[in-house]
């Protein structure tokens, strides 16, 4: 059997899987100017630090991209009816006709300052040279369109135009038609408590990756299970899954927000291939993956009167008021290796189901503060190859565990603060020599000024975790500075 | 007595008509104001300064400032030292009515809270000046209150014209408000009939 072509491989996937979890990646975030247009309103109506959304934020997107209620007083700039609203007569049970919205078209930069700490030889001959200071990398700009298509449908694309330099190609975001009410309509269930998402798009997380204030992603967002395909790792194994959080995926996903939105459900059906970090043909498969994630939120405003007109207002009545709400996600999936013999010669698919389950938490105090946090387990099986050559055994499965915790406060509302706490607990990664402890821990203070509801100053030091350097008994800790500018129009 | 009878009681009679119908004798102040280099001449403020030894008790019903279509409405209200302004929300988004000073005093500034469609929070404005009203929910709206000494005011329609009706006769100063324009002040004098007067008021 020829290993060459397969440590290549390996080697492309270990670097891969390093970078995915060291690397501080540009969040892929999203805010959307055109509807402040169409509706002659400011940023603040759906973010208090865009692109993370408020409450009402977040009922105007559930509800396609619409005011959950008198939609049409509000709309400043209508959209061109396709077909007179008198045609709902003739076809009272359909959604038809639409309605084309007048251009919704957005658009993002975002470049940062980085100062990375001096990089030991032995780490720039392992990963490349990192110079301390990089102006505006990435550099980054992003055409959104989103808008409504009529009573009960949405669509968004996103699609960065360029990342990382002069006319480097970007990637497509997430492209989804969202149906509304409509498939929950034909079977009589209530408004808000059945919608359907097709296309390509960031799962239900939690807590949105996508949509992040943050400068770096999650670490647990990014991190993979990985062992070595080709079986000569540190570790007995093929595991080399590609799967993250923070990657968008095709499928389609069923999801709603009975009981004013403090109830929150979702189911999806994945193509499960990792189109932005997968390797062909590793990360190509048949199988599809399943997602569900659950909130339940609880109203705690303490005066009874305040209580119980938020209650009796709905999501949009009362602007963030005080709440918590707890979570529970998992993701079940199966990577395929070798299908074809790509690795092993005559030996068959190895199949290795995989999932990951967690919990979450989320308390915001009125407009002025957020506390929130999130805690996973990842659990991947794991096949080796058998003495003779012949045929897969189970071996030991791949497992990580992290979170983070992460506090957001208001000193007013041009001036943030923030202090995230990522760890990861993963002993395969230490073994792959990615860190010198089991866990990594990642402290990251930030800033962050809006000089205008549209343009922000955004600032994050990183206080990383140390990690082994190769070529002798020694340990660098990746700390960082991060500011950038990001404003979109 | 005759004389007295024929004469002077009908002398001090008609004396004392005259002066009182001069007492209440009320004239209307019409104008113009010219705002060049503003955006528009509507909706400025134009009312009878204070009158010295004068107060006058505000009334007892309430006024109303609005917020509709993610807007305040009316857009600028005036209203005498002591009225009671009622807030209301008819939009199905919750608002919120905050100021940060009052007569630029930002000692004075006050947050009366958000709230949803229907409900109603009053306020008596008891300081003099121009009030900005923001909601925190909405940063793009704003509206104006503008707290004056005496009962006789107006404000311009598009054309930049105004009638303050009832003004009593006498000599007053007149003075504007206007969203980001100096204040601009001009003597009047009211007497029987109406009197015209033309501001210009400038950034």
């Amino acid at each position: 059997m020829d290993h060459e072509p397969q440590r290549t491989l390996a080697t492309r996937l270990l670097v891969l899987s390093i970078l995915i979890a060291m690397q501080a990646a540009a969040p892929d975030a999203k805010a959307i100017p055109a509807f402040a247009r169409k509706y002659h309103t400011a940023c603040p109506t759906c973010h208090n630090n865009w692109p993370e959304l408020n409450d009402f934020g977040l009922a105007f997107k559930e509800n396609g991209f619409k005011f959950p209620t008198d939609d049409e007083d509000f709309v400043k700039e209508p959209p061109l009816m396709l077909g007179a609203p008198a045609q709902k007569e003739a076809f009272p049970h359909s959604i038809w006709p639409g309605e084309l919205p007048i251009l919704p078209i957005a658009f993002r930069y975002s470049g940062y300052f980085n100062y990375n700490r001096p990089q030991p030889p032995g780490l720039i001959a392992q990963n490349g040279y990192v110079p301390a200071t990089d102006l505006f990398e990435p550099n980054t700009f992003t055409i959104i369109a989103a808008s409504s298509l009529g009573p009960s449908l949405e669509f968004w694309i996103d699609d960065d135009l360029a990342t990382g330099g002069s006319g480097a190609d970007g990637g497509l975001g997430d492209a989804y038609l969202k149906a509304n009410n409509f498939v929950g309509y034909y079977l009589h269930v209530p408004k808000n408590d059945l919608n359907v998402r097709y296309g390509q798009f960031e799962i239900d997380l939690p807590f949105t990756q996508a949509r992040t204030i943050n400068l770096t992603d999650y670490a647990i967002y990014d991190e993979t299970a990985y062992v070595n395909p080709t079986g000569k790792g540190p570790l007995a194994g093929t595991t080399a899954n590609p799967f993250t959080f923070s990657s968008p995926q095709r499928g389609i996903e069923f999801g709603g927000y009975p009981h004013h939105g403090y109830t929150w459900w979702s189911v999806a059906v994945l193509d499960g291939e990792n189109s932005l970090y997968g390797t062909a043909p590793l990360s190509a498969r048949n199988s599809k993956d399943v997602y569900v994630n659950f909130w339940q939120g609880w109203n705690l405003e303490r005066n009874p009167a305040i209580r119980k007109m938020i209650q009796a207002a709905g999501p949009t009545g009362i602007h963030d008021h005080t709440w918590i709400k707890f979570n529970a996600f998992g993701y079940f999936g199966r990577n395929d290796l070798n299908q074809g013999g790509t690795l092993y010669a005559g030996l068959p698919t190895i199949r290795e189901p995989f999932y990951r389950a967690g919990g979450a938490f989320d308390y915001r105090f009125r407009g002025n503060f957020e506390l929130w946090g999130l805690m996973e387990h990842a659990h991947d099986s794991n096949e080796a190859l058998n003495p003779t050559g012949t045929g897969f055994v189970s071996a030991t499965p791949v497992t990580f565990s992290g979170g983070f915790l992460e506090a957001e406060y208001w000193f007013y509302p041009w001036l943030i603060g923030l202090m995230r706490y990522d760890g990861v607990n993963s002993p395969t990664d230490r073994l792959n020599g990615i860190s010198r402890y089991d866990t990594r821990n990642i402290y990251s203070p930030g800033l962050q000024i809006f000089v205008r509801p549209n343009i922000k100053l955004e600032s994050q030091y990183s206080f990383g975790y140390q990690q082994p350097v190769p070529g002798g008994n020694r340990f660098y800790r990746d700390n960082k500075f991060i500011s950038g500018i990001d404003f979109a129009f | 007595m005759t004389l007295f009878k024929r004469i002077f009681l009908p002398a001090v009679a008609i004396v004392t008509l005259g002066s009182l119908t001069s007492v209440s004798w009320a004239g209307d102040v019409k104008g113009k104001v010219l705002a060049p280099g503003m955006r528009s001449p509507e909706n400025i403020a134009v009312y009878v300064d204070a009158i010295p030894g004068k107060t006058f008790p505000p009334p007892t019903q309430h006024a109303v400032m609005d917020q509709h279509n993610l807007a305040f409405a009316p857009h600028v209200l005036v209203v005498l030292k002591g009225t009671t302004v009622d807030f209301t929300n008819e939009d199905a988004v919750g608002h919120n009515v905050y100021w940060p000073a009052i007569n630029r005093n930002r000692k004075l500034a006050h947050n009366m809270g958000t709230w949803p469609q229907g409900v109603s929070k009053p306020f008596t404005f008891n300081e003099l000046g121009d009030v900005p009203l923001l909601c925190n929910v909405h940063p793009e709206m704003s509206g104006y209150i503008i707290v004056v000494p005496t009962p006789y005011f107006a404000l311009t329609d598009k054309a930049g014209e105004f009638t303050i009706k009832n003004v009593p006769s006498g000599k007053y100063t007149l003075t504007t408000w206007a969203e980001g324009a100096k204040p601009v002040t001009q003597a009047v004098n009211v007497g029987a009939s109406v009197a015209s007067v033309n501001l210009t008021v400038k950034r």
